[in-house]
């Protein structure tokens, strides 16, 4: 019998498990739950999922340093939306640095200024909507709200769009591909022991909240760390699940999109007809209007930009430079659109949050939901195979 | 197989793009392969790593692999089918 000594067995399998996490990508399927279940986490610790208005929260910031905002903006460190999208910022950061794959990507000049694009194409698509990939379509149809799913019907559209834009362009412009910097290998050596701080960091936030009573707060941030490692490490992208099937055919991300949302839909169904959180939570996006077209300007916006709200975040945590842009863009946009619609009493006019439930009842609304996301997997199912939706 | 020897019918080089753009020249670039000639694809999306073995196999093409390099991108070799 050899003698291992129970430090050398746990030193082991610390190394084993640690090459499991950050060095081995996670299966979507497995991020997809993962997701659903940190999205009803956060449901039941405060309320709905989102992530634009953190963009607005940046964008009305820097409209107020511009002297343009005559009040001054709601702290993000306060800010409940800002703060799980922050969180969600640094989640990826860290899993890049645990992951040894934190990198400055430059990209193809032409690449900006399509960041730049489609930051504002979500930005306005997202007021519209009333959130966005989030908040209007994920978070909104497990709401059991009618604005979530025509949302997604103005997502598909906008994919359509965008990927029509983008095989134009295919044709029509050349770009050269950009050296990159070569890793240093004393930099590689030191990102775990960085990524390890900074999540301490994050983690002693969250008992730093608590101690000045605003554990809630603390929460979403961790929360959205979470989110922002689980993202990263399977690199979940919300936008493969309304392209894919235009572009290759390939059904994967609708497959793990629908199954999320039956898992995020049916809990909070569980929480909202128990009452645990009142049933009209979540229940205000712009239906129809606002969300199909705001879905529709979303979809094309996510397209050109190459990243989702929520992905634009951990593209950014990884590195990205070019998604620091759309960050920016879509930040300005969707603040400053937001004060035209409410100046000009135009906002109200886009449509209303409309519970299922209502309309429908929770007998019928239930297994409803479930048919309606797993027809959608089927239809990426069959495409897959028969490509009639492939347009490349 | 031996990657660093083969020989390529063309060269894309991708580098500095992002989801979706290396795959989508990719699937360009190799209409204008001959059936039986490979395509070599430079890249540094790390989301490549996923998408480009995995398209590239499909139907009648076969991935061959890829090849990190010093510099800092990675090599991808698709024959087409």
């Amino acid at each position: 019998m050899s003698t291992v000594s129970f430090w050398s067995s746990l030193k082991e399998e610390a190394r084993k498990n640690y090459i499991a996490i950050f060095e081995q990508e996670w299966p979507t399927w497995l991020a997809g739950i993962f997701l659903a279940l940190v999205a009803l986490l956060i449901f039941l610790w405060q309320g709905p999922w989102g992530v634009a208005a953190g963009y607005r929260n940046v964008g009305d910031w820097i409209f107020y340093f511009g002297g343009v905002g005559e009040d001054r903006p709601y702290s993000p460190l306060l800010h409940p939306i800002t703060l799980t999208s922050g969180g969600l910022l640094i989640g990826a950061f860290v899993s890049a640095l645990m992951s040894r794959q934190f990198k400055l990507h430059k990209a193809p000049p032409l690449e900006y200024v399509k960041s730049a694009i489609g930051g504002v194409f979500m930005g306005a698509g997202a007021v519209l909507a009333a959130g966005c990939n989030v908040g209007g379509f994920y978070t909104a149809a497990a709401m059991l709200d009618f604005g979530g799913v025509a949302m997604m019907a103005g997502l598909i559209i906008g994919a359509w769009i965008g990927l029509r834009y983008l095989l134009w362009e295919l044709e029509h412009v050349t770009q050269k591909g950009v050296e990159q910097h070569p890793p240093a290998e004393k930099w590689l050596g030191v990102q775990p022991y960085l990524g390890g701080t900074v999540m301490i960091l994050v983690i002693a936030a969250f008992y730093l909240y608590s101690a000045y009573d605003n554990t809630e707060l603390g929460g979403l941030l961790f929360f959205g760390f979470l989110i922002g490692l689980i993202m990263h490490r399977s690199r979940f992208c919300f936008v493969r699940a309304f392209r894919c099937p235009f572009m290759t055919g390939d059904a994967e991300m609708v497959k793990v999109v629908a199954m999320s949302l039956v898992i995020y839909g049916m809990g909070a169904a569980v929480i909202k007809w128990a009452w645990i959180q009142e049933p009209s939570m979540g229940v205000t996006h712009n239906f129809w209007m606002g969300s199909l077209f705001g879905g529709a300007i979303f979809g094309v916006g996510m397209l050109i930009a190459g990243g989702c709200a929520s992905s634009t975040l951990w593209r950014i945590g990884e590195g990205q430079t070019k998604m620091v842009v759309t960050l920016i863009a879509f930040a300005i946009t969707n603040s400053l659109l937001a004060r035209i619609l409410k100046s000009y009493d135009l906002y109200d006019k886009m449509g209303d949050g409309l519970f299922i439930p209502d309309t429908l009842t929770w007998y019928v609304t239930v297994p409803i939901f479930i048919v309606f996301f797993v027809f959608w997997a089927f239809v990426a199912i069959w495409n897959e195979k028969s490509e009639k939706l492939v347009i490349f | 197989m031996d990657l660093e020897n083969l020989a390529p019918f063309s060269v894309l080089d991708a580098r500095g793009l992002t989801c979706p753009m290396p795959l989508l020249k990719t699937k360009k670039e190799l209409k204008g392969v001959p059936e039986g000639e490979i395509l070599e694809i430079w890249g540094t999306d790390p989301g490549s790593k996923n998408d480009i073995p995995h398209w590239g196999d499909k139907g009648d093409n076969s991935f061959l692999g890829f090849v990190d390099e010093d510099e800092g991108y990675t090599r991808y070799f698709i024959r087409k089918g």
